[in-house]
């Protein structure tokens, strides 16, 4: 289900809200149990075929647990027959048909078979194998109660795409949580502003992608760059929108749930970049890959290993697809230059150049990523930098920026910290009229936005997130 | 203060949530079409296991609540105008206003002649075949080929869109050609539009269709076409009809799906008959008593182009009683409807097919049983490269007879 669906708005949400807050709030089991009851429909909604990997991801690994905390016997052969229990899962559902479609373009007589991705996976998985360790390290004791780790894997505003939890963190909350009229406000307008951010921009956004992307021989070099940084936007709403909404969803609920991205594209390098983007996943890498390879407390050449390593990772954790991998190795080549190489010189120059330098680099590894092939790889870069099959400039070019002229405008902007200047000024200001803007204004917008969001669902056709294929 | 605010506001937010399902609960039964969409709106799915096993259940469900939300016409029309009028798109709902007449936006891919080429021969041999046999049965078999309003109007696309214009004069000449090669008289209307002076009014701003001048323009080519191939029959000038503009608003296909939004002066016309020629009307095989031109009831009551002949049938059949005169049968798409309003005069009988909705017969059944005197396919080229429905001339029934 998405958040971004009738059903969801005008359906699920109503009801796991009136469950919830009907139940008295000292019954916090009561709640829990709600939202795991309505998280297994949530869940399921999009096939119920599919629901048992996550119920059997949820209580093998609630049990593997128990046999790995610090003290038990030959708990780090449980531990790792776990962990390749989760990657084997994760593997056979997400890249048995990559590498078997990979053999037989080397001319091995093999069928490649189509298998169902769970929504989901690689998130639930990240966060199933972050638990096992933690425990396994003795960070945190292991859970006893299934449901309760059933709820921390099911958890429905982040299920689907985040932001990757750890368990350390949520399950506190299972038990101390208190929701507040406050909080819960301040969760419904994050939700509405992320929802907006979906609908309203990232959808037309996608529509100028799209087009680029298929242009085929018609590509401009105008349509290559627009195509590129229309994508670059819609990504960024689309992802940062779906993670606004499970924050929001996670206050209203009493939760606090971490924060995905801080602005990712002010940064002024790729490695700043990569401290501001999907912040939940690099954190697990750094603290489940990177780390334990050694980091950066090794030799020089262990230390490119280990990043060559996590960002090949990070490439097919996003895709099973080569251009996947050649996105993940952009970044690996991008950051080695910067801590090695360029960095320091990189520091010295003017911020706006930094800028303009980290933009670019970025916009081009969305062409990596946004690409369905290395073929179109080839065709959208050699386009961008001057060999465009349909030249310079084409009509379909001034349509997209005419038809979506609003669009790109407000994405700008929004894409950068404008809100938050907006409310240190009116914080500053000591008349009722800028306090009344600062409690008043984002609610009176959240609300305007939600309206216009659900207008524009009616209006289209349904279309998912991106992050949902990961 | 800022705690009350929260709570009305979560209040609202509330109230929200629970008013949409609860408005779709009490008012979804009500409607079944979506009228500016011009479509059947989702029906509630069954619940089943394997729907919920495969997901299909959640997909046809958010059809469903997305098409009976509550106010959901209200809200989409609200939100054409803004598009239209605040944010001023240039397309909007697929249709491109910011020209003198609404056309569709198009794709920026084109096909190919070869494309064209390699598609045209099968539909043509199919209409050589249909042609052989009305011969066959003693009659004769012509084809009439007019301009889609966006082709007539091609010249009006914005610059920077496609307006496909060397594609479609490719794909005309290709399908024209292809007939020829099949041995089918081909009548190409754009041509005979071009020679006219390429007139704006003969075709809607707002509409697919020609308008009823066009239709005018159209009816006395075709019945000098006919003349010069030694058919003599009455024809109705301009001295035996009164061209009436219509007061009411008019709706054209492309202005519906912009909920009528786009200012317009657009009007329907009929031509009168001064001295009607009288005729019996049968629609689907049962007397009818709809006259040539359906009027709503009141001047402030909008009409469209279904006004004339009341839209498109299956089959009607107007018998005029004139037994002097030849018969004639003619299938095709919606722009018939305007032509069938004068040609009838024209013939003794006016047999008429939509073999869209028609699966009674096959053409060469109803043909065979029928003989007419002449066999017209009118369609517009929007359809010369659709084998089905108008274009599946030399098939069996569709209920397979």
């Amino acid at each position: 289900m998405s958040f971004g669906s009738m059903v969801f708005l005008f359906g699920f949400l109503p009801a796991v809200l009136l469950c919830y807050f009907l139940l008295p709030a000292r019954w916090r089991s009561g709640r829990n149990g709600v939202l795991l009851v309505f998280s297994l429909i949530f869940y399921a909604w999009g096939g119920a075929a599919l629901l048992p990997v996550l119920l059997l991801s949820c209580l093998g690994n609630w049990l593997l647990a128990l046999l790995v905390f610090p003290g038990r016997r030959g708990r780090k052969g449980i531990y790792l027959a776990g962990i390749l229990a989760n990657v084997a899962m994760l593997g056979y559902y997400k890249y048995t048909g990559f590498l078997l479609g990979n053999l037989q373009a080397l001319g091995l007589d093999i069928t490649v078979p189509s298998i169902a991705l769970p929504a989901g996976i690689s998130f639930f998985t990240f966060q199933a194998i972050a638990y096992l360790t933690d425990v396994y390290r003795g960070t945190i004791p292991a859970e006893k109660n299934p449901a309760r780790l059933t709820l921390f894997m099911a958890f429905f505003p982040q299920l689907l795409q985040g932001p990757i939890l750890r368990y350390g963190e949520f399950a506190p909350a299972l038990t101390d949580r208190r929701e507040s009229s406050a909080e819960a406000a301040a969760g419904a307008t994050r939700f509405c502003f992320g929802l907006a951010k979906k609908v309203l921009l990232a959808d037309a956004l996608g529509t100028i992608a799209d087009a680029a992307f298929s242009s085929g021989d018609r590509l401009t070099m105008s349509l290559a760059w627009l195509g590129a940084v229309a994508y670059t936007l819609q990504l960024y709403f689309d992802f940062s929108g779906y993670t606004d909404m499970a924050i929001g969803l996670g206050r209203v609920l009493g939760f606090s749930l971490p924060e995905n991205f801080n602005y990712p594209y002010v940064a002024r390098s790729a490695s700043e970049f990569w401290r501001r983007w999907h912040m939940t996943l690099s954190f697990w890498f750094r603290d489940y890959v990177y780390i334990p390879l050694g980091g950066n407390r090794c030799a020089r050449g262990r230390q490119l290993l280990n990043l060559l390593a996590v960002w090949l990772l990070t490439g097919l954790w996003h895709g099973s697809a080569w251009n996947f991998v050649l996105w993940g190795l952009y970044y690996a080549a991008l950051l080695m230059g910067e801590k090695f190489l360029w960095g320091k010189g990189l520091e010295k120059l003017p911020a706006p150049v930094r800028h303009a330098y980290a933009l670019v680099l970025i916009v081009i590894g969305w062409v990596f990523f946004r690409s369905g092939s290395l073929a179109q790889v080839g065709q959208m870069l050699s386009a961008m930098f001057g060999a465009a099959p349909g030249g310079l400039w084409s009509g379909e070019t001034t349509y997209y920026l005419l038809q979506f002229r609003w669009e790109l405008l407000l994405a700008i902007p929004a894409a950068l910290p404008v809100k938050c200047a907006v409310e240190n000024w009116l914080r500053k200001q000591s008349g009722l009229p800028a306090r009344a803007v600062l409690v008043l204004g984002p609610k009176a917008l959240g609300f305007a936005l939600l309206g216009w969001s659900v207008v524009r669902l009616l209006s289209s056709t349904f279309r998912s997130f991106l992050y949902f294929q990961f | 203060m800022e705690k009350w605010m929260n709570r009305a506001f979560l209040a609202l937010l509330l109230a929200v949530l629970l008013a949409v399902p609860a408005g779709t609960a009490l008012w979804s039964h009500r409607e079944t079409t979506a009228y500016y969409e011009n479509r059947t709106l989702a029906e509630l799915p069954d619940l089943s296991w394997e729907s919920l096993r495969d997901g299909s259940y959640g997909t046809d469900l958010e059809s469903w609540y997305s098409d009976h939300a509550p106010g959901r016409t209200t809200l989409l029309e609200l939100d054409t105008a803004v598009q239209l009028n605040v944010l001023r798109r240039p397309v909007v709902n697929d249709v491109v206003v910011n020209a003198p007449a609404l056309l569709p936006k198009l794709d920026f891919d084109e096909y190919t002649e070869e494309a064209y080429q390699y598609s045209a021969q099968p539909i043509a041999e199919d209409f050589g075949a249909i042609s052989a046999f009305v011969e066959g049965c003693g009659g004769q078999f012509y084809y009439a080929g007019f301009p889609e309003q966006r082709v007539y109007f091609e010249d009006l696309f914005p610059d920077y869109l496609n307006s496909h214009a060397q594609e479609a004069e490719t794909a005309d000449r290709v399908f024209a050609q292809a007939l020829s090669d099949a041995g089918v008289t081909f009548w190409d209307m754009r041509q005979v539009y071009e020679e006219l002076g390429h007139p704006a009014e003969y075709y809607s701003t707002v509409d697919h269709h020609y308008n009823y001048y066009g239709a005018y323009a159209a009816y006395r080519a075709i019945l000098e076409k006919l003349a010069a191939q030694d058919w003599d029959l009455p024809v109705l000038t301009e001295a035996d009809i009164d061209f009436v503009e219509l007061p009411n608003p008019y709706i054209g296909s492309r202005n519906r799906k912009l909920y009528n939004l786009w200012p317009n002066t657009d009007r329907a016309v009929i031509g009168v008959q001064k001295d009607p020629v009288a005729y019996t009307r049968w629609d689907n095989g049962a007397l009818s008593d709809k006259p040539l031109f359906v009027l709503p009831a009141e001047d402030y009551m909008p009409t469209t182009y279904n006004l004339y002949m009341g839209g498109d049938f299956a089959e009607t059949v107007l018998e005029t009683d004139r037994p002097e005169l030849p018969d004639v049968l003619i299938f095709g798409d919606s722009f018939t409807n305007a032509l069938e309003t004068l040609l009838y005069a024209s013939f003794d009988e006016t047999h008429i097919l939509d073999l869209r909705h028609y699966t009674e017969k096959s053409l060469k059944d109803y043909v065979a049983e029928y003989r007419p005197d002449i066999v017209l396919c009118i369609q517009n080229d929007t359809f010369y490269y659709t084998a089905t429905g108008n274009g599946a001339v030399w098939e069996d029934a569709a209920d397979g007879t």
